[in-house]
């Protein structure tokens, strides 16, 4: 048989396999340099900071857990969060995040390295990622090879749709669950294939992990259950189904169970049902196939074919009549909202307004994922030509998620492993194709056929060396290298790679320019991926959030440290106990870096309360201020972007602010009245509720000055601001931040004369007492 | 000054029946079934500035000339959510009513309220009497969640002395047509079944499936984006918006980036002639390259700061 190009041929096939093997070795270890790397624009171009909102809370937990020992940490109560209702932290969080630096951290310090816990919480994220590709390499290999394998740990480890959760400083339960969900996965896939009780233990403490990290557990809770059906609507169902279910259910859900925060969820949620129900039909499938083997009578088998449908059918219904009863309960409404999608706009607006919560547009995709979106659909075609047990997982994963991550921008993440996982399989598909030199006999095609491996070992052999030369090429090309390598030892040691063995003679790739053009288009396509993926992650998804920075036209760069100026000042400037109210996106950001009681926070477990802000936020003064008072607040909080055209500031979040409080007080407070005839307006037409409401008022106030005398332009929204600002009684402005991002109002106590405050303030500015009753409501608060 | 006039004119009904402007009102709903069909003299009657009722009055236009699409579509919701109201317990039923105005009926009323769009419902709530309330002005429904009778009962129940006991009708021509078609799969399984079992129907709908999602289609089903931009425009500016037709072109165009692959990986090889299959590579790389380039000038488009670009 002739080949394409030429190959030594005295290689020991002992070298081939230990040089194929430290290849890998080193692919993988570059690959997870790169993962690590890639992450740390962040640290380099701001610096070594806790990100965004969640992570903040997040990291001060884990502080407690650090400073004060796991026990203190699991018996937590948050007397400042939530103000005056208070928070049980330990059995409302996933404490798995804490719990992993804990352990990282009192690891460290047991080997006398004085590591700063905050220098964990923000490379936690980094190192799990590096975890992440080593759990999909694995994966991948069981599905392919270990070529495969290696593209999708290097696609994992730089493409954007994950690196957007797990940048330096992302300290956030994501950071940690993707590896534990693509771990899980692998034990999964291990445990069926092998019918390992063992395995399919693996699988349940990693389910284990996962539950106590991530509340995206739900989807491991389903997507095993939905395998294993599938599987035996297919009619495979064999022990080693059985064994790896049962062993991962069992141990997996008695365990789940332990964190405080599922409890007793595993049998009482409908999320949960599924698990269970897949659990109780395999064990009547599995107990008929049991009596059908020691009985032969056609008409029995008949009878229990029978039976075990109604079996089936009876626990069926017995789960909808429990659900119907109440003892099982419903859907909760994030989830259900994949489903319905126009539910959570119409019942939960708190969960509509996340803006993660919102759908997916096309670009999204791209942008996260690249040339792996096209790839993709091949890789699932390649799946299904092969149809074992594992990949008809993959196909599963692969319909379900891009289902979920076009419902919800945030799922975006769960899509992104079998994005990679498949794509890997089509590449190295067409490297195995394109990379392998023999050329098909078509003289006599019909003797061709007869020795497809003793042909494959002189060639690959070869192979090994000449791509040595190539070793010290860059990472995306090392990896199809180690790829192609693996491919071709497991030629030489005859493993069965099913797809190629049969068939080498008869295809094959004549000459080397068609070798050339097709190697050389997808080496461009991997090298863009890798500049896209480097553009994206420092451009796109490596500002902490908290900083922010802006380009001079001159190139240089600004940091806009507003956030924390503000901050600091309220930790210095303020009492220990002053509570502070502001939107519930900044709760968590006030409580770790400001040390004040809140009202809400991040944690949106109670509408009303939110709603109580949302309509504090919402009102005129007068209203809003008993509101006030009657929680204890002593400041207000507020994000303007207007000055230097932040965009996501309060103004721009405040009509979510009118609908959740909408959904507590209808005939108070109405969206409609926000509007001028249909149009969202800061400016002089503004409509009135909008003009007289605390948020718009303590934004704008005394804007104006700054344009001295122009006609003030506010830059987000793009309007002439009046010149006539607001002017404001029961409140009164105690700082704001260098670019007037932060506002901070201090609410001012009761008049000393026992005056409303409206008509103290006209008094002092020696106005004529107007001829009206002080209003009545004001007494009821003060008696 | 206005109001001896109505008196006047409302004079020979009143005389008529000798009964007072309520019980006017209730014989009304009775007779409409629960909806008050209003005209001016009528609509002043039930919105009179003294009033220990309340009123839920829907102002429409049914009159084909009038061409009020919304007003047809919300005209059923409206006159279930009044029917039920008349299945509420004779106490508080009569301190409520439903009632429809339409603008053939009323010119003066909508010109006196200035309203210039039809639908409308304006909730008029009691003046007088141990239900008053604080608020003059009418509550205005805003339609936010649509024309359906649900969150209009929901809504409307806020300002009723109870709730309206409003329950959606059960959907039997849904659930006779899903009881029908249990027959017919099951006859029909035995035909079908084959095609069930293979495997490639299977993988097109996946791959259908996942292309359709990966292309924005649940954003155009969720924000209900149109199909085309205003001016023929059939890409949407800005980076998380997008049109109907946006999906089907980049589903498209992933398609045929995979189709791509696929030959290369499956077909290609497989050729015996020389000249053929090096015909297929060459043609199938080049597809794969310009579709790329299409895909990066149209990702350019909707994100106009992305520096990168092949040969488009």
């Amino acid at each position: 048989m002739p080949a394409a190009y030429p190959l030594p041929s005295d290689l020991s096939p002992a070298t081939v396999t230990n040089t194929a093997s430290l290849l890998r070795i080193i692919a993988l270890a570059l690959i997870s340099g790169a993962a690590i790397a890639s992450r740390l624009f962040a640290v380099i171009n701001f610096e070594s900071i806790i990100h965004e909102f969640d992570p903040w809370f997040n990291y001060r937990a884990t502080k407690v857990l650090a400073s004060q020992g796991f026990y203190e940490f699991w018996n937590w109560f948050d007397p400042t969060a939530w103000y005056p209702l208070g928070r049980v932290v330990g059995g409302t969080i996933y404490p798995g995040l804490m719990a992993t630096s804990g352990v990282i951290y009192n690891l460290l310090h047991a080997l006398n390295l004085p590591v700063d816990i905050r220098n964990i919480c923000v490379l936690l994220a980094p190192g799990f990622s590096a975890l992440t590709a080593w759990a999909t390499y694995m994966f991948t290999k069981e599905l392919k090879d270990e070529s495969a394998g290696l593209l999708a740990a290097a696609f994992i480890g730089i493409v954007p749709g994950y690196i957007s959760r797990s940048v330096a400083g992302s300290y956030d339960n994501e950071a940690i669950a993707i590896f534990l969900l693509m771990f899980t996965f692998f034990a999964w896939i291990k445990a069926l294939k092998q019918g390992s009780a063992f395995w399919g233990t693996i699988a349940a403490v990693f389910y284990f992990y996962m539950v106590a990290a991530w509340g995206g557990y739900a989807f491991i809770t389903n997507m095993i259950p939905l395998h294993a059906l599938v599987l035996l609507l297919m009619g495979r169902f064999t022990g080693r189904l059985y064994v790896a279910y049962s062993s991962w259910y069992a141990i997996g859900t008695l365990s789940s169970m332990q964190v405080p925060f599922v409890g007793f969820q595993p049998v009482r949620t409908s999320e949960h049902m599924a698990a269970l129900g897949v659990f109780g039909l395999l064990q009547i499938v599995a107990f008929a196939q049991l009596v059908r083997a020691h009985v032969s009578s056609k008409q029995f088998q008949e009878l229990l074919f029978a039976a075990v449908i109604s079996v089936g059918l009876i626990g069926f219904f017995g789960i909808v009549g429990l659900t119907y009863k109440g003892w099982i309960a419903p859907w909760t409404g994030r989830f259900y909202s994949l489903w319905d999608t126009g539910y959570a706009k119409k019942y939960i607006p708190i969960i509509a307004s996340v803006s993660e919560h919102q759908p997916t547009a096309w670009p999204s995709f791209f942008m996260d994922l690249h040339f792996l979106i096209f790839l993709f659909p091949a890789g699932v075609v390649m799946c299904f030509r092969t149809l074992r047990d594992e990949h008809v997982f993959v196909i599963i994963y692969a319909v379900v998620a891009s289902y979920f991550a076009g419902v919800m921008v945030r799922l975006m993440l769960t899509l992104t492993p079998v994005v990679c996982v498949s794509a890997a399989v089509a590449l190295s598909s067409l490297m195995d194709a394109y990379l392998d030199p023999s050329e098909p006999n078509v003289e006599d095609d019909k003797n061709g056929s007869s020795t497809p491996h003793s042909t494959g070992t002189t060639p690959s052999t070869a192979l090994a060396t000449s791509k040595k030369t190539k070793k010290n090429k860059e990472k995306e090309a090392s990896a199809p290298a180690g790829g192609v390598l693996g491919e071709l030892v497991s030629n030489v040691t005859s493993s069965a790679v099913a797809a190629k063995s049969a068939t080498t003679a008869e295809r094959g790739v004549f000459g080397m320019d068609t070798r050339l053009i097709v190697l050389l288009n997808s080496l461009g396509l991997l090298l863009f991926f890798v500049v896209h993926c480097t553009w994206v992650t420092s451009n796109a998804y490596s500002s902490p959030s908290v900083v922010l920075s802006s380009t001079s036209p001159d190139g240089s760069k600004n940091i806009i440290d507003d956030f924390r100026e503000a901050y600091h000042w309220l930790r210095q400037n303020t009492a220990e106990d002053a509570v502070v109210m502001s939107w519930w996106d900044y709760g968590y950001q006030i409580a770790g870096m400001a040390d004040r009681p809140t009202l809400v926070d991040n944690n949106t477990w109670n509408n009303t309360h939110i709603a109580t802000v949302g309509k504090a936020m919402s009102s005129p003064e007068d209203i809003a201020y008993p509101i006030l008072r009657k929680h204890d607040v002593s400041y207000v909080l507020i994000i303007f972007g207007g000055l230097i055209g932040y965009s996501g500031d309060d103004i721009n979040k405040f009509l979510w602010m009118v609908r959740i409080a909408q959904g507590v007080w209808p005939d108070e407070i109405q969206e409609p009245n926000y509007f001028n005839r249909g149009e969202y307006r800061v400016d002089s037409e503004a409509a009135p509720a909008m003009r007289d409401s605390l948020m718009y008022k303590m934004s704008y106030y005394r804007f104006a000055e700054l344009f001295g005398g122009q006609q003030p332009v506010d830059r987000v929204r793009g309007q002439h601001v009046p010149i006539q600002g607001p002017t404001l009684d029961y409140l009164e402005e105690a700082y704001t931040s260098e670019n007037w991002i932060v506002r901070i109002y201090e609410v001012k106590k009761d008049d000393v004369l026992g005056r409303d405050l409206k008509i103290a303030n006209a008094f002092d500015q020696g106005k004529k007492r107007k001829r009206t009753k002080p209003m009545s409501r004001r007494k009821s608060i003060s008696a | 000054m206005l109001w001896p006039l109505l008196v006047l004119s409302l004079l020979p009904l009143s005389l008529a029946a000798e009964k007072s402007a309520h019980e006017q009102l209730v014989d009304l709903a009775a007779a409409g079934n629960g909806l008050i069909q209003l005209n001016e003299q009528t609509y002043d009657l039930l919105a009179s500035p003294r009033r220990n009722w309340s009123a839920a009055v829907h102002f429409t236009a049914l009159n084909p000339q009038r061409r009020c699409a919304p007003c047809k579509e919300f005209e059923p919701s409206f006159t279930a959510v009044a029917k039920a109201w008349a299945n509420a317990p004779k106490e508080h039923r009569d301190k409520h009513f439903f009632a429809t105005l339409d603008f053939d009926d009323g010119h003066a009323v909508f010109q006196k309220l200035g309203m210039a769009s039809a639908p409308g419902v304006h909730v008029y709530p009691p003046t007088e009497g141990p239900d008053a309330s604080a608020k003059k002005a009418p509550f205005k429904y805003d339609f936010q969640n649509g024309f359906e009778a649900g969150p209009l009962a929901e809504q409307l129940s806020v300002h009723t002395p109870i709730p309206i006991p409003y329950k959606a009708p059960f959907d039997w021509a849904r659930a006779g047509s899903i009881v029908s078609l249990i027959p017919i799969i099951s006859l029909i399984f035995r035909f079908i079944k084959p095609v069930l079992q293979n495997r490639w129907v299977w993988a097109t709908g996946t791959i259908a499936t996942s292309l359709i999602m990966t292309s924005g289609y649940m954003f155009t089903r969720i924000r209900g984006a149109p199909y085309t931009g205003p001016n023929g425009a059939w890409i949407a500016q800005g980076y998380q918006n997008q049109y109907g037709q946006e999906v089907q072109v980049i589903a498209m165009v992933y398609g045929i980036l995979a189709g791509s692959f696929l030959m290369l990986i499956v077909v290609t090889p497989r050729q015996l002639s020389a000249t053929r299959q090096r015909t297929q590579a060459y043609l199938w790389t080049a597809v794969n390259f310009l579709m790329f380039s299409i895909l990066v000038s149209l990702f350019r488009i909707k994100n106009p700061g992305y520096p990168f670009k092949l040969i488009l």
